[in-house]
C-alpha cells in the first residue's frame, strides 16, 4: 500500500511550491507546527506577502510559470540546495502533477499530497470515469463506442435520453460541440459535430453525455489519513461560476437533504478508499433533478478549503502536514457541521468593464476584522498585482449562525473591504450575493452567465457627490511622494466644475 | 489608510481617499470607487507642455457644452469648452488671449486623449 512509505517521517523544513494567498496560508501552518519555511518562488515574486512572511527564499526562475512555478526541476533543485525535507505545492501549478509528486520523493524528500499513484488515476479523466464505474459510482450517462454510424448514435441518444450533448472525442472547449434536444434534430447535428470534430481535430469521432442544463456544483472533501482510511468532510457548493471559474463557494450546500447528503458523502468515501487515497482532495459532483453524477477527483488543497474549515472546526493544511509525516489526526469519525460558511474570490477585475483585468500597485488595503471573518490575502500595500499570474488577489470567508445570516455578514464585510491601487470583483459579488436566486439556494452552474454577462453599468454620481470628490480631490493625500503634501491646497482643485 | 474628512447630509464624515498617478481612490458608501483626475488644469493631451493656444482632449470623454464660436475673441483663462469623462465634468480653458481660430470640438461627440478641440490664435 502506498501508506506504508508515509509512517513517521517527521520533517521540520517545508519548501512551498507555490505563491500568492496560498502560500501564506501554508507558511503560517508550517510555522506554527514548529518547521522552518523556504518560500521557491519566482523572480518577480519578492514583492508578495509569502516572500516576507517565509523563514527561508529561493528564486526558482523568471516571471513566466514554464520557467518557475511549472518547472518541476528547477522546484527540486531549489528545495534541495536550501535543505529542504518536504515540499508543499498549494494548489494549481505543480500539485496535481504526477510525475512532480514522484520526482520529489525519488529526491528524497515527501510531496504533501496524494501518492504519484493516486494523483496519475484521477488526473485522467478516462481511468478516473472507470475508476467510479467500478466502484459503483453515478457518472453521466453517455456513449463512447467506436460504433460512429449515425443510425448508433442517435439510437444512443434516446437511450441516454434529450438533451443530449455531442462532442468531439479528440477535443476541447467548444468545438464540434452540439447540444441534441429532440429526435428530429439529432441527425443534422450529429454530422454537423462529425464533420466540426474532422476540421479542428483531425478525428470525426464524437461521444455522447447526457446534458445536464441545470446542475448544480457540489464538491465533497475527501481526506486519507496514514491509517488508509478515508473521511468525508461533508460537502461545499461552488454553483457560482463564470466561464466554470469559481466565484463563490460555501459549505454546506442549501440543496441536500440529509438522505442525499449522506449518499453523496459516501461515494465520494468510497471511490477515494478504493483507491487508497493519501491527504486531502475533492470529489466533484453535478446535480440534477436529486440526481447527482460523477464529474472529477481534484488531487489536492481546494482553493476553497476555508469554508469546510469553520464550519467543521478543522486545519486542512496542518492535516496535510501531519499525514505527510505519518502522524495520525484527532478527528472525529463523523464531523457534525456548524453553522455556515461562505467564501468570495476577489479578483483584481473591474465589474464595471465586463471584468477586464485590473492590474497595477496595490496602493492601500483594508480588511476589516470581526467576529467569523477571516482574509487570506497574498499582497501587502505597495506590492505590484502583474499580469503574470492568477488574477485571484484574496478570498474573503465568513461563518455564521445561518446562511442568510452569513449572506448578510458577507455582504457588509464586503462594503468595508478598501482596495486602492486595482479594482476589484467586489461590486459584481454583492449584485450576486444580494440577488433573489442565490438567496433561495435555487443557483445552478449557469447563474452568472443567465444574469451577470452583460457586467455592471457604471457609477453615477449626484451633483453633491461631485462636489464632494471636488473636496476629496483637493484634500487627499498623494500615494506616490511627490512633493505634493496632503495638507497643501491643491493648485487644480478648481479644474473640476461646480455643477 | 489615509482619510479626507467631508461634510455629508449634516455629519463630518471620514472618507478614505487616496491620489495616485491621476486617480483619485476613495471608498464611498460602501464601495471603493476611482475618477482620473488631472496634473494640470491647461489642457494639451496629457504632456502638460502643450503648444500655446492648442486647446487638446486631456482625456477620452464627451463634449457636453461649447461656450465659444469660431472667431469669438477670448481672454486667457475663459471657459471654451465643457467635456464629460468618468463621470465627471471638466472645463477647458483659453491658455491666452486670442481669437478662436478653429473649432473642432462638436456638442456629444466623442473625444479620444490629445484630439485637438480648440485653436486660439494670437491676439
Amino acid at each position: 500500500m502506498s501508506t506504508r512509505r508515509r509512517s513517521n517521517r517527521r520533517f521540520t523544513k517545508l519548501g512551498i511550491a507555490n505563491r500568492g494567498e496560498v502560500a501564506v496560508r501554508i507558511i503560517r501552518a508550517a510555522q506554527e507546527l514548529g518547521m522552518e519555511t523556504v518560500l521557491l518562488h519566482s523572480s518577480v515574486d519578492e514583492k508578495t506577502a509569502a516572500f516576507r512572511l517565509a523563514d527561508h527564499t529561493v528564486c526558482i526562475g523568471e516571471a513566466p510559470s514554464a520557467n518557475s512555478y511549472l518547472n518541476i526541476e528547477a522546484n527540486i533543485h531549489g528545495a534541495m540546495s536550501a535543505g529542504c525535507e518536504a515540499i508543499h505545492p498549494g494548489f494549481g501549478f505543480l500539485s496535481e502533477n504526477a510525475d512532480f509528486a514522484q520526482k520529489v520523493e525519488e529526491a528524497g524528500m515527501i510531496f504533501v499530497g496524494p501518492t504519484p499513484e493516486n494523483i496519475r488515476l484521477f488526473g485522467d479523466k478516462i481511468s478516473a470515469k472507470a475508476h467510479v464505474e467500478k466502484s459503483g459510482g453515478p457518472v453521466i450517462p453517455g456513449y463512447r463506442g467506436e460504433d460512429q454510424s449515425i443510425e448508433r448514435l442517435i439510437k444512443e441518444c434516446e437511450q441516454i435520453g434529450f438533451p443530449v450533448i455531442c462532442k468531439a472525442a479528440a477535443g476541447g472547449g467548444g468545438r464540434g460541440l452540439k447540444v441534441i434536444r429532440n429526435k428530429a434534430d439529432a441527425t443534422e447535428l450529429i454530422l454537423s459535430a462529425q464533420r466540426e470534430a474532422q476540421s479542428s481535430f483531425g478525428s470525426g469521432v464524437v461521444f455522447l453525455e447526457k446534458y445536464l442544463e441545470n446542475a448544480k456544483h457540489i464538491e465533497v472533501q475527501i481526506f486519507g489519513d496514514t491509517s488508509g482510511r478515508v473521511t468525508s468532510l461533508l460537502e461545499r457548493e461552488c454553483s457560482v461560476q463564470r466561464r466554470h471559474q469559481k466565484i463563490i463557494e460555501e459549505a454546506l450546500s442549501p440543496s441536500l437533504d440529509e438522505e442525499l447528503r449522506a449518499k453523496i458523502s459516501f461515494t465520494a468515501r468510497d471511490l477515494a478508499e478504493r483507491a487508497a487515497y493519501v491527504g486531502a482532495g475533492t470529489v466533484e459532483f453535478l446535480l440534477q433533478d436529486g440526481q447527482f453524477y460523477f464529474m472529477e477527483v481534484n488531487t489536492r488543497l481546494q482553493v476553497e478549503h476555508p469554508v469546510t474549515e469553520l464550519v467543521l472546526g478543522v486545519d486542512l493544511v496542518k492535516a496535510q502536514l501531519m499525514t505527510a509525516m505519518g502522524q495520525p489526526l484527532a478527528w472525529p469519525k463523523q464531523f457534525q457541521p456548524r453553522g455556515h460558511a461562505i467564501e468570495c474570490r476577489l479578483y483584481a477585475e473591474d465589474s464595471y468593464k465586463g471584468g477586464m483585468p485590473s492590474t497595477g500597485k496595490l496602493l492601500a488595503a483594508e480588511w476589516p476584522q470581526g467576529p467569523g471573518r477571516r482574509f487570506e490575502v497574498g499582497f501587502d500595500p505597495g506590492d505590484d498585482i502583474t499580469a503574470n499570474y492568477d488574477p485571484m488577489i484574496a478570498k474573503v470567508i465568513v461563518w455564521d449562525e445561518t446562511r442568510i445570516r452569513a449572506i448578510q455578514k458577507m455582504k457588509r464585510v464586503l462594503s468595508e473591504t478598501i482596495i486602492f491601487g486595482v479594482r476589484t470583483n467586489i461590486p459584481l459579488l454583492q449584485e450576486i450575493l444580494g440577488h433573489e436566486e442565490f438567496l433561495s439556494g435555487t443557483m445552478t452552474t449557469r447563474f452568472f452567465e443567465t444574469h451577470f454577462n452583460k457586467g455592471l453599468a457604471g457609477q453615477e454620481y449626484s451633483k453633491s457627490e461631485l462636489a464632494m470628490i471636488q473636496t476629496l480631490n483637493a484634500q487627499a493625500g498623494n500615494a506616490a511622494a511627490t512633493g505634493e503634501s496632503a495638507a497643501a491646497p491643491s493648485p487644480w482643485s478648481h479644474a473640476w466644475s461646480r455643477t | 489608510m489615509t482619510y479626507v474628512e467631508v461634510e455629508w447630509s449634516g455629519k463630518t464624515v471620514r472618507v478614505p481617499a487616496l491620489k495616485h498617478q491621476g486617480k483619485l481612490w476613495f471608498h464611498w458608501q460602501g464601495e471603493t470607487h476611482v475618477v482620473e483626475v488631472l496634473a494640470s488644469r491647461r489642457a494639451g493631451g496629457g504632456s502638460g507642455k502643450s503648444n500655446p493656444g492648442v486647446i487638446a482632449a486631456p482625456m477620452p470623454g464627451k463634449v457636453t457644452q461649447l461656450r465659444v464660436a469660431a472667431g469669438d475673441e477670448v481672454k486667457k483663462g475663459q471657459a471654451l469648452v465643457i467635456m464629460e469623462a468618468m463621470k465627471m465634468e471638466y472645463t477647458l480653458e483659453a491658455d491666452r488671449d486670442g481669437k478662436i481660430t478653429e473649432l473642432n470640438a462638436k456638442l456629444g461627440a466623442q473625444v479620444a486623449l490629445g484630439d485637438v478641440l480648440v485653436r486660439v490664435g494670437e491676439a
